[in-house]
């Protein structure tokens, strides 16, 4: 078909070329007048070119099938796209240098033209490198060929165009030689990738380093190229005049350059951070968890880091994530704004002693501090962080003295925690809290916030401060925690942490007793207010329980006939075999002839309107489960805009069959 | 070893198959090349989708997850947020700093954390709940905010059509 194609035009310039050639022999019998003939007579010339072309467009095709063998379709694309441009730029370099048009000015952009659409490919094969499951031999023996060859030819033209340039002044020259100035820094940039894949893919694990690399190639070229268009549009300005075809790539090669500086910049900042600042996870943590890295959905076996917001991922996937955008893939949390782990520096004062304090918790559970307030020990002891975790399962269970057993697990692990060292217990802290999605404050020798996580609604709300401030006066604690409690505790004022008196804060300062107690006090508050908290949250999770079985019974007192027929149609989804099919043709004329179904058909019957009778089903049945009515609803829904069911039938035994032919063919690949 | 993104389009093809989602089929055209996919949607039930089966590809970038690929259906879409050339407009598949309507926050963005399963879900429930702000097709858009039983009409149309059934007699 191909040949099919260019054979016409083969075989006509065969023809032409033989004629205009044997009519001047004819006419001159010699071989030199012969020539001199033809030269001189313009359509003889006219055929010679096009015979020419012709000629190139072969070896082009050559090459093309040599170097890369079949093109995809993209690649096409992606050429004709180029091609263009390179064709409109060549045309408006033609107005500068009209004085200098010949045919070998011509030949000339023609090679051009043509060296640059296979340094287009090359860059598009070595790319496609990274999304080809299989590299065959034959791949690195073209890529590395043309590489070079067009490496050679490059540089060959600039050292051509140089010297030419040297000796008889400035000429067209001039922008050939910057042309393949140009071009050698594709090359460069092509080879460099190569190189970087083929290391990549030697290795049996992920080579974490490569992003960087080829980010940093990126930029070296960039501004290669970028200095290499500023200066030859200078060139051109002082000798000739501004030359408009090399306009859009400067502009282009400046954008690109900017973005990979930019690129760069930010992502080392990210990427630094994560090396320098965040956690590595440990293999308890790793095992605790879900372990799949979330970007590449492999499992993490070391290697992993944890966000300030707790997030864990590959570092090597964390790496080229930065590279892109510096935020928490799952959470966006921009990394570069968010509060770092392990720097004190701007840690507002009364954050650091409360973490000091919560460092140092475990030492002090003696009863002196908690007994003067009356309050049982085992409450007052259990530390808020330690108690979080346990609290979401076991509360709606246990009803008044269900904190003490709890408090006592809780206290062996602080008292653990802390006697691993003040870090740890730090630490120790931060995990018990990531379940509650509350990236403690006291986390990691403190954050300046309380919560840097994304959903820090107590942690923002029931500052340190607040507790100070008199807080603990308004609760009367120990509230109980029991599944129902008629009133709920009015919340905290919220007071900022610069809310605390300077005399608090010297309170809190120093290694004395009453410094100390002070601390404790600080930190009981905060306690406070956490229990506080959790008593809410419990509330309003018995609230949503009733309503939720609510619901349940409602539903399932009005949907009961139409059940059988969405579960069969369901089963038809995903089982798609003909049996099946059969049985939801029959349960579907059983819901149809049902009384419910039929009344709801019936007043909108020929209305071929279905949003009415959605809110006849709505008011029933409001949250969750009524889909099922929904559903039922959609039955009768088409049976009302005007398909009968027999009609339905074949939509289904159609859709059935798309769904089959598409699962085979699935399969069979 | 291969690129991270034909691994990681391995695994969603892996999982997919595995353990498919209701009214979703999706995979690579041909398993040379793993970043163009075909995917079936059924419409949601309880719409005017309802009962369609439409086919749409999938193209994923060479630096997939990292950028979002771009989703588009392959047969004639009557819908406020599917151009009329058939690609997808939903905020999930635009990266964050490219905004074609300017209504999106940058929390409903791209991110790696997205899938080809959670694409189509979005799909899916983007069909039966058009998002007319920042409608892709105006004309979709103002039907349906405008004449909804005619868009509905419209959309059972199509519905057949895919299933090769002549339209509707009324």
């Amino acid at each position: 078909m191909w040949w099919a194609r260019w054979s016409i035009w083969i075989v006509l310039c065969a023809i032409l070329t033989s004629m205009v050639v044997g009519n001047a022999f004819y006419q001159k019998k010699q071989f030199y007048p012969t020539v001199v003939y033809i030269t001189k007579s313009k359509p003889s010339m006219a055929v010679i070119y096009a015979q020419a072309l012709l000629f190139v467009v072969m070896m082009g095709k050559l090459f093309r099938k040599l170097f890369f063998g079949q093109l995809r379709p993209a690649e096409f694309e992606h050429l004709v796209e180029r091609s263009w441009y390179a064709v409109t730029e060549t045309c408006l370099a033609f107005t500068v240098f009209r004085d200098d048009f010949s045919p070998k000015f011509l030949a000339l952009f023609t090679l051009l033209l043509f060296l640059k659409s296979f340094h287009w490919l090359a860059e598009e094969r070595v790319d496609y490198m990274e999304r080809s499951p299989v590299i065959t031999w034959v791949f690195h023996v073209r890529v590395l060929s043309l590489l070079s060859l067009l490496l050679i030819s490059d540089l060959y033209f600039v050292n051509a165009a140089y010297h030419s340039t040297m000796t008889k002044g400035a000429s067209v020259q001039l922008v050939f030689g910057f042309e393949y100035a140009i071009l050698t820094t594709i090359v460069m940039n092509t080879l460099a990738k190569y190189i970087f894949h083929v290391i990549d893919m030697q290795n049996e694990t992920p080579w974490e380093n490569k992003a960087v690399f080829v980010l940093h190639t990126e930029v070296i070229i960039g501004f290669v190229k970028v200095c290499l268009y500023v200066l030859f549009v200078m060139i051109m300005v002082r000798i000739y005049t501004l030359p408009l075809f090399a306009l859009r790539p400067t502009y282009l090669a400046l954008r690109s350059f900017k973005k990979a500086l930019n690129d760069v910049i930010m992502s080392r900042r990210a990427i630094n951070n994560m090396n320098n600042l965040y956690p590595d996870v440990t293999q308890e943590e790793l095992a605790n968890t879900d372990n799949v890295c979330i970007i590449c959905r492999e499992e993490m076996t070391g290697g992993a880091k944890k966000l300030p917001c707790n997030h864990i991922f590959h570092v090597s996937c964390l790496r080229s994530w930065f590279q892109r955008q510096q935020t928490c893939p799952t959470c966006r949390l921009n990394v570069l704004r968010a509060p770092l782990p392990g720097s004190n520096a701007n840690v507002p004062n009364n954050a650091a002693p409360a973490a000091a304090a919560a460092r140092n918790f475990g030492q002090f559970q003696f009863p002196g501090f908690a007994q003067p307030q009356g309050f049982p020990p085992q409450q007052a002891q259990p530390f808020a962080w330690g108690n979080i975790p346990g609290w979401p399962p076991q509360q709606p269970q246990q009803p008044a003295g269900g904190a003490q057993p709890n408090g006592d697990n809780n206290q062996g692990q602080a008292g653990v925690n802390a006697g691993a060292g003040p870090n740890d217990g730090a630490r120790g802290a931060q995990e018990a809290n990531a379940n509650a999605n509350n990236a403690a404050g006291a986390g990691d020798a403190g954050r300046p916030q309380f919560g840097a996580g994304p959903i820090p609604q107590f942690g923002f709300r029931f500052n340190v401060s607040a507790g100070v401030g008199g807080a603990n006066q308004a609760f009367p604690f120990p509230i109980p925690p029991m599944p129902y409690i008629p009133m709920v505790p009015p919340p905290p004022p919220l007071l900022q942490t610069t809310g605390l008196t300077d005399e608090e804060l010297q309170q809190m300062e120093g290694n004395m007793r009453e410094n100390i107690e002070a601390r404790l006090q600080c930190l009981r508050n905060v306690q406070i207010l956490l229990d506080s908290a959790v008593v809410q949250m419990q509330q309003y999770a018995t609230v949503v329980d009733r309503l939720n079985v609510n619901n349940a019974s409602r539903t399932a007192t009005t949907s009961p006939p139409s059940t059988s027929g969405t579960t069969d149609s369901r089963v038809n989804n995903n089982t798609a075999s003909p049996s099946s099919s059969t049985s939801t043709s029959t349960s579907n004329n059983n819901t149809s002839s049902t009384p419910i179904d039929r009344q709801k058909s019936t007043p909108n019957g020929g209305a071929g309107d279905s949003e009415p009778i959605e809110k006849t089903i709505h008011p029933a049945a409001t949250a969750g489960p009524s889909r099922t009515s929904q559903e039922s609803a959609s039955s009768s829904a088409a049976t009302a805009s005007g398909i009968n069911p027999t009609e339905q039938d074949e939509i289904r035994k159609r859709r059935l069959q798309k769904f089959t032919n598409n699962t085979t063919a699935g399969g069979a690949q | 070893m291969a690129g991270s993104a034909l691994r990681r389009l391995m695994a969603e093809y892996k999982q997919l198959t595995i353990n498919p989602p209701e009214g979703i089929l999706a995979g690579p055209v041909d398993e040379e090349n793993f970043f163009e996919w075909e995917a079936l949607i059924t419409g949601p039930e309880g719409t005017c989708w309802d009962g369609g089966v439409f086919p749409a590809k999938v193209i994923f970038p060479a630096d997939y997850p990292l950028s979002p690929p771009k989703m588009k259906f392959m047969c004639d879409m009557f819908h406020p947020n599917v151009y009329a050339d058939g690609r997808v407009c939903i905020s999930i598949l635009h990266a964050p700093g490219e905004d074609p309507t300017g209504y999106e926050s940058r929390s409903e963005r791209w991110s790696p954390v997205q899938s080809v399963e959670k694409i189509l879900l979005s799909v899916v429930s983007l069909l039966a709940e058009p998002n007319d702000e920042s409608p892709a097709n105006v004309d979709a858009a103002k039907l349906w905010r405008e004449n909804r039983n005619e868009f509905e009409k419209r959309a059972i149309r199509l519905v057949r059509s895919t299933l090769g059934l002549p339209p509707p007699d009324c």
